[in-house]
């Protein structure tokens, strides 16, 4: 898993500095070469949506993803436990939601042979599989985070 | 159950699980569908990924990573340390100029970055420590890298304007333009302030002394020559560069926003690769990595926010409450204050994209009836958004200076930073009553709307 | 009683006044609610409020959304026969338009909509033109190196192959664009054109008053999943007032032809008129590309493209 992570980090700082590199393409092509681009918007939002997707696992591996922690000063340290287990818990079971909803939109998309209904009009399939995968991973890591709170192992040892 | 009960109801779920520590993005979703399963047909289930898809799958709020890389990029590497130490060395001589130059070092960095946080601890790691070197008391000197840094969502680019943008749908690119002059005022308020203040502990310091107490660090004298003077010039040339190469490729008609952010952060890689030689990948992995990091827990609220404001609108919560608000016939300026409250409050708990994403359905609607142009608004709430930047009890950008000065009480810092969030009233009130110093600018450079 | 939701991208105003494609949502909504003496009522979501424009088709197919007013050819990933609804030259006047409902094309549209999920409740269409920053855009040689946006792939497609240089941006954009240059063109429908407010950046309008290469099919659609739960009665119901509604849908659209022309002079600009030269030129641009591309895409695309040729 922490290896898995690692490697798509590294994709999507490849895939991060790649946008740039289209973005900018498009600008120059337009203007030094009279050439306009209609892929670039595209392929950028594919890109990023794969950045965003891929990355949210790893994000939650380090407890990345932000939220109110006003309560946990105030709070005994067994309530805190409990509070934070179901966190975990609730959090895992709307991932997994998504995540099951994420494969059924994939698989329409890839059936129907949907595109987006642009003019460069790529199929619909490469960012939903992304995003699809990407909840998966995130799904799996918030669960090996509730089962090391459920067996009272430091975190990052799952 | 009538719409405002519903909506009453799932002001408070929401309220409940945000508290319980859930992360926001996932708190969204979870409410959301809660509600999804209880009070809407099945087959809504069925579209919350498209949904959620549809939304992340925009061009306009995908250049956030890309503006968040540019900032990044100069913020973790020795470009910001340069641009404070440039700007301090040629403005020491001037009273109060170090607190000065962190301001205008806050506001140049502000210019390239998206977000307050990430202003905040660039400039705030070399000027905090400077600052005290130089006898600044620790929460005067915290106050001014905190508010300073909260300049970042007003100044062009803005990760909080883009979402506005978005809400509001108003042209980003006049948005940007209207937050310069706003900018500005901040600016001179703070640097004004700073003078005023640091000639009173100059003052203090002079007074003890003289009193045979302890020689304080005010009183010693700095002295750089003229070629240390020129020679720190070259180091904010790349600074400039930037800056002006961006304004013109988005202004000059050559490029979209988008364009624009990708532009910025391939310049801004280009330029640590030329002047810093950071250019391998093991150097530029921190930079890629965290910039990835914060935008991928953005984007992921941003998208989950959707579901949850399909869910408000769907449950007819968001309109009635909106209706709600229109029916008080509050008059013009109650409204306003009675929203910009409302945001303030909002500010107490939650990160300033947050507030817009969950806020803008219900308020825009009023405000648009009321006769407000929206730009302008944009701007005041920009502003107000900045003060829940600083204050307590969630201020991110106090977080951010307990990291770099974890020795500074937080008391201190919280005094430190209370003058400057007087100075941002002053700053709402000025904006309320000459609306063009934020409209002017956009008025005069894409022609009146 | 059945509440039926109405979700479109238009701005929100009142059954009297604002954008016409809201009033005949409202004018729907009202009428149907009288009809059926209150058994069916409807809320209006305007403005994308309920849902991002490109996601209602599909909401409606699943049944997540009752019914909504949105430009066919926007489903043209998930269903590419709709990309028909805006197909460059193959509708040049309003009299052809309102011919397709019963004519096979129309009635073909309707089949493959209805097997898809969707029910065609009222057959909305629009006119479009092309605003400028420069000279007006007439002829194709006109357009030769401009920057234009033609909104739509097959647009896109028949003004490339006339020398164009096409861009693509969101349309909040668009302004905002036209005011720095980034942009040249614009071509899209007469409402959208004063909507955008595009004539305070624009120098030249050609309208669709005299026909146009830009006619498109924007119908009030409905859910199939819920339409068919609805007794016949109703069925029925919502199906006569959406005909009905074609009528202020035709005199609106004609108006907002003639509305654009006179904003945009009232600034100045140079307002002209298609010819029927020009408009044949375009069409025969169209034919080898924007058509050509669109029958190649199945059997069934080429059939529907062969049916609403009969109609020229
Ligand atoms: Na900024
Ligand atoms: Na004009």
């Amino acid at each position: 898993m922490d290896k898995l992570n690692r490697f798509l980090m590294m994709l999507s700082m490849v895939a991060l500095v790649l946008t740039s590199l289209v973005l900018t393409y498009s600008v120059v092509s337009r203007y030094f070469f009279h050439a306009p681009t209609d892929w670039q918007d595209e392929a950028s939002v594919f890109m990023l949506v794969g950045v965003t997707f891929f990355c949210t696992a790893y994000v939650q591996y380090h407890r990345g993803h932000i939220g109110i922690e006003a309560l946990a000063g105030l709070l005994p340290r067994r309530v805190n436990a409990v509070r934070l287990f179901f966190v975990d818990l609730v959090s895992m079971l709307f991932c997994a939601f998504f995540t099951w909803k994420s494969w059924l939109l994939f698989h329409e998309a890839w059936v129907d042979g949907q595109t987006t209904s642009s003019t460069f009009a790529p199929p619909l399939w490469i960012p939903y599989s992304m995003m699809a995968a990407g909840m998966t991973l995130l799904t799996l890591q918030i669960l090996l985070q509730t089962l090391a709170r459920l067996t009272n192992k430091p975190e990052h040892a799952a | 159950m009538s719409d405002l009960t519903l909506g009453a109801l799932y002001g408070a779920v929401t309220l409940v699980v945000m508290f319980s520590g859930m992360p926001i993005a996932f708190a969204l979703g979870v409410v959301a569908t809660g509600f999804m399963y209880f009070f809407m047909p099945a087959s809504s289930l069925d579209t919350i990924t498209q949904n959620v898809y549809e939304e992340m799958a925009s061009i306009t709020l995908l250049s956030i990573p890309l503006f968040i890389l540019k900032g990044a990029a100069i913020g973790k590497s020795p470009a910001g340390k340069d641009l404070y130490s440039a700007i301090h060395t040629w403005m020491h001589k001037v009273p109060g100029g170090l607190g000065i130059a962190n301001v205008f070092a806050c506001a140049l960095f502000a210019a390239m970055a998206g977000s307050s946080p990430a202003t905040c601890s660039a400039i705030g790691s070399a000027g905090i420590p400077e600052m005290r070197k130089r006898g600044y008391s620790p929460g005067f000197a915290a106050g001014i890298i905190a508010a300073g840094g909260t300049l970042g969502i007003l100044l062009p680019p803005s990760i909080t304007m883009i979402l506005y943008a978005v809400a509001a749908e108003q042209s980003l690119g006049r948005l940007f333009l209207a937050g310069i002059g706003p900018g500005v005022l901040l600016v001179v308020l703070f640097a004004g302030y700073a003078v005023y203040r640091a000639r009173k502990e100059y003052r203090m310091a002079l007074d003890i002394y003289q009193k045979g107490g302890e020689k304080s660090a005010y009183l010693e004298d700095e002295h750089f020559t003229l070629s240390e003077k020129v020679e720190m010039l070259p180091r904010v040339l790349p600074f400039i560069i930037l800056l002006i190469g961006v304004m013109v490729a988005l202004y000059g008609g050559f490029a979209t926003p988008s364009e624009t952010a990708g532009l910025g952060a391939l310049l801004a890689l280009a330029l640590l690769a030329v002047i810093y030689g950071v250019w391998k990948p093991k150097d530029l992995s921190p930079i890629l990595g965290s910039s990835i990091k914060e935008s991928t827990m953005l984007l992921l609220i941003i998208g989950m926010s959707l579901l949850y404001s399909y869910v408000m609108s769907y449950l007819h919560i968001s309109q009635s409450a909106a209706a709600w608000v229109v029916g008080l016939h509050l008059s013009k300026w109650v409204l306003l204050a009675v929203i910009l409250l409302m945001v303030i409050v909002f500010g107490f708990f939650l990160p300033p994209v947050s507030i817009i994403l969950m806020t803008a359905p219900i308020i825009l609607p009023p405000l648009r009836e009321a006769g407000f142009d929206l730009i302008w608004f944009g701007i005041v709430m920009t502003v107000v958004m900045e003060m829940g930047l600083i204050h307590p009890p969630v201020g991110l950008n106090i977080f951010v200076i307990k990291n770099i000065a974890p020795d500074i009480p937080l008391k201190d810092v919280i005094w430190g930073v209370f003058p400057f969030l007087l100075l941002m009233v002053v700053a709402v009130l000025l904006l309320c009553v000459f609306p063009s110093i934020a409209t002017g600018l956009p008025d005069m450079i894409m022609g009146a709307k | 009683q059945t509440a039926l939701k109405i979700s479109h991208q238009f701005p929100g105003g009142t059954l009297t006044e604002g954008d016409f494609r809201d009033r005949l949502t409202r004018m729907f909504a009202a009428e149907v609610e009288k009809r059926s003496k209150g058994a069916l009522k409807f809320s209006i979501y305007p403005g994308s409020s309920l849902m991002k424009t490109n996601a209602q088709f599909s909401a409606m197919r699943k049944g997540a959304l009752d019914l909504s007013l949105v430009p066919l050819s926007y489903a043209g990933g998930e269903v590419p026969e709709v990309n028909i609804g805006l197909m460059p030259g193959l509708v040049t006047s309003y009299d052809q338009a309102y011919g397709w409902k019963n004519a096979e094309v129309g009635k073909e549209l309707a089949r493959i909509l209805y097997d898809k999920g969707i029910v065609m409740l009222s057959w909305i269409w629009q006119g479009g033109g092309m605003a400028s920053r420069g000279k007006p855009v007439v002829d194709p040689d006109d357009a030769k190196g401009m920057k234009i946006r033609g909104g739509s792939r097959e647009m896109d497609l028949m003004l490339k192959a006339a020398g164009a240089a096409v861009v693509t941006l969101p349309s909040n954009e668009i302004y905002a664009a036209m005011q720095t240059g980034a942009m040249e063109a614009a071509l899209t429908s007469s409402t959208s054109l004063i909507s955008f407010r595009l004539e305070e950046v624009s120098k030249a309008l050609t309208t669709a008053r005299a026909g146009s290469y830009w006619f498109m099919l924007e119908p009030l659609m409905m859910s199939r999943s819920v339409f068919d739960r609805l007794p016949k009665d109703q069925q029925q119901l919502l199906l006569t007032v959406g005909a009905e509604l074609e009528a202020f849908a035709l005199k609106s659209s004609k108006e907002d032809d003639q509305q654009v022309a006179n904003v945009y002079q009232k600034t100045g600009s140079k307002v002209v008129d298609m010819n029927p030269a020009a408009l044949k030129k375009w069409q025969d641009i169209a034919k080898t590309t924007a058509w050509k591309d669109y029958s190649e895409k199945s059997p069934s695309c080429a059939n529907l493209l062969k049916l609403a040729e009969k109609t020229l």
